[in-house]
């Protein structure tokens, strides 16, 4: 199947029953995706389907073949991070950071549809992603940080 | 790891500040990228998968195991049972943190099942499905016997006394006011969101094992034990872990399972635990029953304390819960027994989980300090002030740092206690009723044997290497701070090395001590090798300060130059181009307190006060921690950023522990029935309220030089009492069985 990951198209000999969480890091060793339930509980392996935070470990990757998939390898770069990157760093938004590339792409999704966001709003969108570590309150901050730097850019 | 690596344009500010600066973590441009590699993310070439087949019996006997359909899957190499594969050994008696595993019988020693879900099998295919598949086709017959998972505990033995002064029973009878209650904490589990994995390689009678560890040094022995093979030729490597709290300390069944598939197959294989699994057969915070008895004076001073407790353990390990931990020391009271058994079940063995001991004996026995305020109408924290030891009653040393009534006191302040009004259900804010309540807590302050080397290269960077781990504290970071403070080399050019056994022995990251251990080891070997260094720069044939004494010379900002001259010096990687030299190294050493001098003299913990807020609406019985403060004495705080973290993330367990988490078993099959994160419920954002923290930063140097202690459990500690202190105050209803319950509450 071909598959559009991260703005590059690829074609990937996977099965119609396998999912975009096992074609991404199986098949495709994009490791930044994590699988910590296997079952849409935990949010560690969200990815962004056409700018949608997706579950990919519920999502069939033979349904995607239309669609843009973004991983967290795809958010930023190393020597240029996009603005939640960075203000997750500077408001240190992770402890062991495990779940931390499911809680950028929530977040990226959340922005994208909501770029003036309440803390209310981002303690919701983010409410599918746990983190154990529990540093809540330190993401809900870098969210927001992250949101005013994407407003104040062009 | 190095915070040069991977060019990080928010970096560090401009001038660092390095101790007690808010440095953001070293290791963050790799964990916001997805380029931090965990254990379950290694793939190497020809690996295959391996699942473990669990039991779905409590308890009985295997009588067989029938894998023709399974071997006859796609992809599916072999199906390894008892039958089929070379045995494990046990290991010898742990030594020190040495040979420490919870779960003592190996996989597959016999045939007996002892808890739901324990390992009797394993498929071993080309993908993971393909071994999924494989793995459920195997067919187990069992002679299944009764099994017990029941609530209700009840000691094995008789209960053997811990700590006794006075006469608790006696002083009890006669005393004025009393509080007599039992305190339930139920099963907890771990619940890490990274997986425990193993990736195992063998090549020539060697294995590599890829490992969620936070202790690899233990591993290491515990494998080369279990496996019979020679300990140098077991490497274990974790460089990153997806936090474990106390669940990845010691190694797991399926880890010498996957070493052991991997040498007969004759290929790497990985196996990655279910979350099913992790209710199963990695440890687990046990079910206690404590049992408080406080006696006290019409003016609030104790006469007698009694804490006699039982936690759950599994039919084969004695896995001990000291809830009694704390107990002794707390508080001044001239009368008091402290006193524990073991109650078995068929469960899986139970494990340290962040806290072990302190966290559920505190919640008991701050639970039963609340409830006795209330009965002499007083104050929670004056009750805590008139109660304030001057030294360690239980031993009587002196405490070599203890600040509890300043944490409560400007918790207090912070908190706004003194507009409390102390009637039930009395204060109230939109409709809701709000509840306030207060907690002291303690965690004890301890360092480890630690061994680190420092190495300054020509290019004028530094490489500290020590076999500890980074659970997501922040070690890393720590680590390079401590370089940094001790060489003048700037923190981003300093480069950790840690998670392999290859690195001299460092400290298990369990017991908040990694800190404090390895700050005199990594400090040590940084002076070693500047002084290394400074011996270079004046003697050999070309010295950079010939005729120069090293005592005279000292290394500033990456250059060596004289003492008291103001000019620039020489840049230290010529100092070492001129001894042609291609580094100056060092090493150092930290000496463990358990055991150790300052142990005898002093009695090490830390301390903090907790406040929480609760809003009750009495209508829908929602109940929700709407506000909290902590103030922690943990000794000075080198990095106050993730500190801060650490403590606001235990603050949010803490939330989960008192009103969402207790892995529950069905009472017909034994399983543990609640084995997900959807019914097994930890805080998630939403549940995080606003979190103050505090740190009164008062060195101990009693532990270390830089008076660090640690801060990574301490959080967890009297937070759920404070909680259920608040709950009090706002409903009426004294919830002793945690986690708080809407049923609880419908009577309010």
């Amino acid at each position: 199947m071909r598959l559009t990951i991260n703005g590059v198209p690829r074609d990937v000999p996977a099965g119609d029953h396998e999912t975009l969480l096992a074609v991404i890091r199986e098949r495709l060793q994009l490791t930044g995706t994590k699988e910590g339930c296997a079952r849409g509980e935990c949010g560690a392996c969200t990815v962004l389907i056409d700018g949608r935070a997706a579950y990919s470990c519920l999502t069939l990757a033979a349904g995607c073949a239309d669609s843009a998939v973004t991983t967290i390898e795809g958010l930023g770069r190393a020597d240029a991070l996009h603005p939640l990157q960075q203000a997750f760093i500077e408001q240190d938004a992770l402890q062991c950071g495990f779940c931390t590339p499911g809680q950028l792409l929530a977040a990226a999704a959340l922005i994208a549809r909501t770029p003036r966001p309440s803390e209310d709003d981002v303690r919701v969108a983010l409410s599918g992603n746990l983190c154990r570590c529990g540093t809540y309150p330190k993401l809900v901050r870098a969210v927001m940080q992250a949101a005013e730097m994407m407003r104040a850019e062009p | 790891m190095s915070a040069a690596r991977g060019s990080n344009p928010v970096g560090a500010p401009e001038t660092p500040k390095v101790l007690g600066g808010k440095l953001p973590r070293i290791d963050g441009p790799l964990k916001v990228t997805g380029r931090a590699v965990y254990t379950s993310d290694i793939a190497l070439p020809g690996m295959l998968f391996a699942i473990p087949v669990r039991s779905t019996i409590a308890r009985g006997r295997i009588v067989s195991i029938d894998a023709n359909a399974a071997r006859k899957l796609p992809g599916v190499k072999a199906v390894y049972h008892r039958g089929n594969i070379k045995a494990f050994f046990r290991t010898a008696p742990p030594k020190g943190f040495s040979g420490l595993i919870d779960e003592k019988r190996p996989p597959f020693e016999d045939d007996e099942v002892r808890y739901y879900g324990q390992y009797v099998a394993v498929a071993v295919a080309q993908t993971m499905e393909q071994a999924k598949a494989a793995a459920d086709a195997v067919r187990v017959q069992y002679a299944a016997a009764a099994h017990n998972v029941g609530k209700q505990l009840g000691a094995d033995k008789p209960m053997k006394v811990e700590s006794e002064r006075g006469d608790a029973d006696k002083a009890f009878a006669s005393a004025p006011v009393k509080v007599d209650q039992v305190y339930i904490t139920p099963t907890e589990v771990h619940n890490p969101i990274e997986l425990h994995a193993t990736v195992a390689s063998w090549e020539k009678g060697h294995v590599t094992l890829y490992e969620t560890s936070q202790a690899i040094l233990n591993h290491q022995d515990v494998l080369h034990q279990m496996l019979g093979v020679p300990v140098e030729n077991v490497r274990v490597i974790t460089h990153f872990l997806g936090s474990g709290f106390g669940g990845k300390l010691w190694p797991w069944t399926h880890s010498i399972l996957a070493a052991g598939v991997a040498r007969e197959v004759g290929a790497p294989v990985k196996l990655v635990v279910s979350r099913q699994s992790m209710f199963e057969a990695v440890g687990h915070r046990p079910r206690t029953q404590q049992h408080f008895r406080l006696g006290a004076t019409p003016e609030g001073k104790l006469v007698s304390l009694s804490h006699e407790y039982l936690n759950q353990t599994s039919e084969l390990d004695d896995y001990k819960e000291d809830c009694g931990e704390a107990t002794p020391f707390m508080y001044s009271v001239p009368n008091l027994r402290v006193a524990s058994a073991l109650s078995r079940g068929n469960i899986g063995t139970p494990t340290a989980m962040r806290g072990p001991g302190a966290v559920p004996g505190l919640f008991a026995m701050e639970s039963a300090m609340d409830e006795l305020a209330i009965a002499l109408k007083m104050d929670p924290i004056e009750l805590r002030k008139r109660n304030e030891p001057t030294q360690d009653e239980s031993n009587k040393l002196p405490f070599s740092s203890r600040h509890l009534l300043e944490c409560m006191q400007v918790g207090a302040e912070k908190f706004g206690w003194a507009q409390r009004d102390p009637a039930v259900g009395a204060m109230k804010r939109d409709g809701l009723t709000i509840g306030w309540g207060v907690a002291a807590c303690s965690w004890g302050a301890m360092r480890s044997d630690a061994q680190a080397s420092v190495e300054i290269t020509r290019e004028g960077t530094a490489i500290v290497k020590t076999a500890t781990q980074d659970v997501g504290t922040g070690t890393y970071t720590v680590l390079a701070i401590i370089v940094a403070e001790a060489t003048g080399i700037a923190i981003d050019r300093v480069d950790v090395q840690l998670g392999d056994t290859r690195l001299p022995m460092g400290p298990i990251s369990g017991g908040s001590w990694v800190t404090a251990s390895v700050i005199p080891a990594v400090s040590n070997a940084a002076r070693d090798a500047v002084k290394a260094l400074l011996g270079m720069a004046t003697s050999g044939p070309n010295p950079a300060f010939k005729g120069a004494k090293p005592e005279d010379l000292q290394l500033v900002d990456g250059r060596v130059k004289r003492k008291g001259e103001a000019s620039s010096g020489v840049a230290l990687g010529d100092v070492l181009a001129r001894a042609n030299v291609r580094s100056a190294i060092g090493h150092g050493k930290s000496a463990t307190t358990m055991g150790g001098a300052e142990s005898r003299k002093y009695s090490l913990h830390s301390y903090g006060a907790q406040f929480a807020e609760v809003t009750w609406h009495p209508q829908t019985a929602r109940l929700r921690v709407s506000r909290f403060t902590s103030v922690i004495d943990a000794g000075r705080m080198l990095n106050p950023k993730p500190a801060r973290n650490q403590i606001e993330g235990a603050v949010v367990m803490g939330i989960g522990m008192a009103l969402l988490e207790e892995s529950r078993y069905d009472q017909r099959y034994g399983a543990p029935i609640n084995s997900n994160l959807a019914d097994y419920m930890v805080s998630t954002n939403a549940d995080a309220p606003p979190i103050d923290v505090t740190f009164l930063d008062y060195p101990d140097l009693v532990l270390n030089e830089m008076g660090a202690r640690g801060v990574g459990e301490i959080g967890l500690a009297g937070t759920a009492a404070a909680i259920t202190a608040a709950v009090y105050h706002a409903t009426g209803v004294r919830v002793r069985e945690l986690p708080v319950r809407i049923e609880d509450l419908l009577g309010a």
